[in-house]
């Protein structure tokens, strides 16, 4: 039993089954190879093996170019081959097209472009985000090309870098005044969150039923609190009343900012262009930093002792 | 094992080497001359500075006993610095009692800024001191109260007021304004700035002869104090007012004389309380001037004192007789019988938390509204009758936010002294109002007058 086991061991290896064999006539010997199971090692077309016995016996390596398998993409033995040819294709197309006339930043098509972890994701390779961060440069440039003139090569190779416009439109909330005439708008700051219901009115302030005073003591604060209607100069002509909970009272005051802006962009949208500016929109990332196991704080190690 | 020390010892050896005799070979200077170089006195040690030695620490001057304080405790009324503001009229007696005056600011007479020191009416918590003149803002809910202070006159009958507000509404500065209305009227005005003075036990205080269960004791020393507080600010009227009755059995006041006279006569403060219970009936009589009886941080005499009586019992602040005087003139115990008005004014900061006049407060200023009257918490215990009673006969009064019109007024007078540098629009003083609580005035004072903004 054994014996005989060991005599067919060479045909569990499929791939000698399969393999296209260098020398035909050999392999006609002992079994006929069906056209599927050759693999194909160039671009050129094996020819079919001809029926006439003289003429079986062939050359070896004619019409063969190359010796071992060669991938399409000159990128295939890069770590990133995909994104390496995304790369290449639209630095090609910049070169080829970078004397297009082009539009302002600010005017140029808004696109809305995918993030470095969703590429990472589609095209299943571990991009660097500065190499990303080049090709959208790139991609960036090319979107600014003058859109009447652009040739489509261009559209379809920035295509790959948007997301469908559905998303988009479904991720965008439009705050509306409700038929009260109240915005609401939510801001939150380190661990605090805000609700500030604006109306218009007569300067009213009101942050969970106290008036500024006393719920701020700090004027730093207080100022905080109803940024966004000074710095647009609206004091006059909103009433805000808010509801505030968590965290200190700069966190209070610094998610009233945003959450009083986000309300006034209800009321007036030409005006969020005005408090990014003046800082009530983006939300302040910082927040207190986790702390580490093995050490005392979230950086803080603790004391060296000898033994 | 050898030792760390060991081991450096074999890396740098501490004594050198070389043989002495050997070193010596080498040298090239002659004998003769290298023997003349060199002294034959043995080497001297050089003399080490003392690096601990220093120059003796000149410290500057200490102030003394009671400078500090003087300091702390200044008033003043009038800053070179500020600009003079023009267009702004000196306040004349029947100034604050009309309605059109209202919204406007007006300039105390010189006169009456030293009577008003005198009484102490100024505090160092207001900002006089950032103005060329002390100007007051005339609001209507104080016309309204001097309305009230002349009916009074009229009537022949004694207003009973506290004043109450938030912190910073003005509480001190409506009670100014009451005296500076009372002086310039020719009413004899007392006042007591600050109640705490009286129960923190900082002043000598002795029992009144025969009285036990409850003890009852004189402040002498305030009361002298007191005493002259009143000669200094109501000189003018008190020197018109002849004695109507013969106090020479317990004061030093022999025979005949003005009330002005009565005064001076307690010379000692041993002789400061008789006088001022002289003074006190004296002014009840038929035919004198309205009085102005005034009180700051109500709260502190609503309590128990930090006194102690002889069996170590606290003692009620109300058992301090001359807190027992206006208590009993607040209560309506004592008529006033010429008119005139006793006012109480609490304090937001310096607060002692007082349930049983909280309650009081609360339940006087609902009946006034018409609202439904507060119950007393049926779980706290320390209600007192005597605050009760002290207080049920009075008017609680509020002293409201400031509108946006007479916080645009002060901005513009401060703006016109140069001390506020911005523009004052509509958005400016809006903001401003919002800042402060919805025209708190201190906080408006905060928020704008003494923050700087660039």
């Amino acid at each position: 039993m054994a014996s005989f086991a060991s005599s067919l061991r060479h045909i569990k290896c499929h791939r000698q089954l399969t393999k296209g064999s260098w020398q035909p006539q050999l392999a006609l010997r002992s079994r006929p190879v069906s056209k599927v199971d050759i693999r194909q090692l160039s671009t050129t077309e094996i020819t079919s093996p001809p029926t006439d016995p003289v003429s079986q016996i062939s050359i070896p390596f004619q019409n063969v170019n190359h010796a071992r398998q060669v991938p399409k993409s000159p990128s295939y033995f890069s770590r990133e081959p995909r994104f390496n040819d995304l790369h290449l294709k639209l630095f090609n197309l910049l070169s080829k097209y970078h004397d297009l006339p082009t539009l302002k930043p600010a005017d140029a098509p808004q696109i809305p472009w995918l993030k470095l972890e969703l590429v990472r994701h589609q095209l299943g390779e571990d991009i660097k985000a500065s190499q990303f961060s080049q090709v959208m440069r790139i991609a960036r440039r090319l979107n600014l090309i003058e859109p009447s003139v652009r040739p489509p090569a261009i559209d379809i190779a920035l295509r790959f870098l948007s997301r469908s416009v559905d998303s988009v439109t479904t991720f965008r909330k439009v705050k509306l005044v409700d038929k009260h005439g109240r915005a609401v708008g939510v801001g939150k700051r380190k661990s605090s969150t805000a609700r500030a219901f604006v109306v218009e009115g007569t300067g009213e302030v009101f942050i969970n039923g106290k008036p500024l005073n006393e719920a701020f003591g700090r004027i730093h604060d207080r100022e905080s609190a109803i940024w966004a209607l000074t710095s647009t100069q609206r004091m006059d002509k909103y009433n805000v009343w808010a509801i505030v909970r968590g965290g200190g009272t700069t966190g209070q005051a610094e998610a009233m900012t945003m959450a009083v802006a986000d309300g006034l962009v209800a009321h007036e949208p030409a005006l969020k262009t005005a408090l990014r500016a003046a800082g009530c929109i983006t939300r302040d990332p910082r927040t207190v930093e986790r702390k580490k196991h093995g050490q005392l704080k979230a950086r803080k190690g603790p004391a060296w002792v000898k033994r | 094992m050898a030792s760390a020390h060991s081991l450096r010892s074999f890396m740098r050896p501490t004594v050198s080497t070389t043989p002495r005799s050997l070193a010596r070979a080498f040298t090239t200077t002659p004998l003769q001359s290298a023997a003349q170089g060199k002294s034959s006195l043995p080497p001297q040690k050089q003399v080490q500075v003392s690096k601990k030695h220093k120059k003796p620490l000149v410290r500057a001057k200490a102030p003394n006993p009671g400078e500090r304080k003087a300091f702390r405790k200044r008033i003043q009324l009038s800053n070179n610095s500020a600009l003079e503001v023009q267009g702004t009229e000196d306040l004349q007696p029947d100034t604050m009692l009309k309605s059109e005056h209202a919204g406007k600011m007006f300039s105390i007479p010189n006169d009456m800024q030293d009577k008003l020191r005198t009484l102490e009416a100024f505090k160092t918590t207001q900002s006089w001191n950032l103005f060329r003149k002390p100007h007051i803002l005339v609001r209507q809910d104080l016309v309204d109260l001097m309305n009230k202070l002349e009916a009074a006159k009229g009537n022949q009958e004694a207003l009973r007021l506290v004043l109450t507000g938030t912190k910073l509404s003005g509480k001190s500065h409506a009670l100014l304004q009451a005296m500076l209305y009372g002086m310039m009227n020719n009413w004899v005005v007392i006042n007591i700035p600050e109640a705490q003075d009286l129960t923190n036990g900082n002043t000598e205080y002795t029992p009144v002869p025969e009285t036990s269960d409850p003890y009852e004791f004189i402040q002498p020393v305030y009361c002298y104090k007191l005493l002259t507080s009143i000669y200094d600010a109501n000189k003018s009227v008190l020197e018109g007012l002849k004695l109507q009755k013969d106090w020479s059995a317990t004061t030093q006041q022999k025979g005949a004389g003005s009330l002005a006279d009565l005064i001076q006569s307690a010379r000692e403060p041993d002789w400061a309380w008789p006088t001022f219970m002289a003074l006190w009936q004296e002014l009840q009589l038929p035919g004198r001037p309205p009085v102005l009886f005034a009180l700051d941080g109500l709260s502190h005499i609503n309590k128990k004192s930090d006194y102690r009586d002889p069996e170590f019992n606290p003692v009620h602040a109300h058992d301090l007789v001359l807190v027992r005087t206006f208590v009993d003139a607040l209560s309506g115990k004592t008529k006033l019988p010429n008119g005139g008005a006793v006012i109480a004014a609490t304090s937001g900061n310096n607060r002692q938390l007082q349930p049983s006049q909280e309650l009081v407060l609360s339940q006087l200023e609902a009946g006034q509204k018409g609202d439904e009257v507060p119950k007393p918490d049926p779980y706290e215990k320390g209600y007192d009758e005597r605050v009760y009673d002290a207080l049920k006969n009075s008017t609680v009064m509020r002293l409201e936010a400031l509108s946006k019109a007479d916080a645009r007024v002060l901005m513009e007078y401060w703006g016109a002294s140069g001390m506020l540098r911005r523009k004052i629009d509509q958005h400016t003083v809006w903001s401003d109002w919002a800042l402060s609580g919805h025209g708190i005035v201190g906080e408006l004072e905060r928020t704008s007058l003494l923050t700087i903004k660039m």
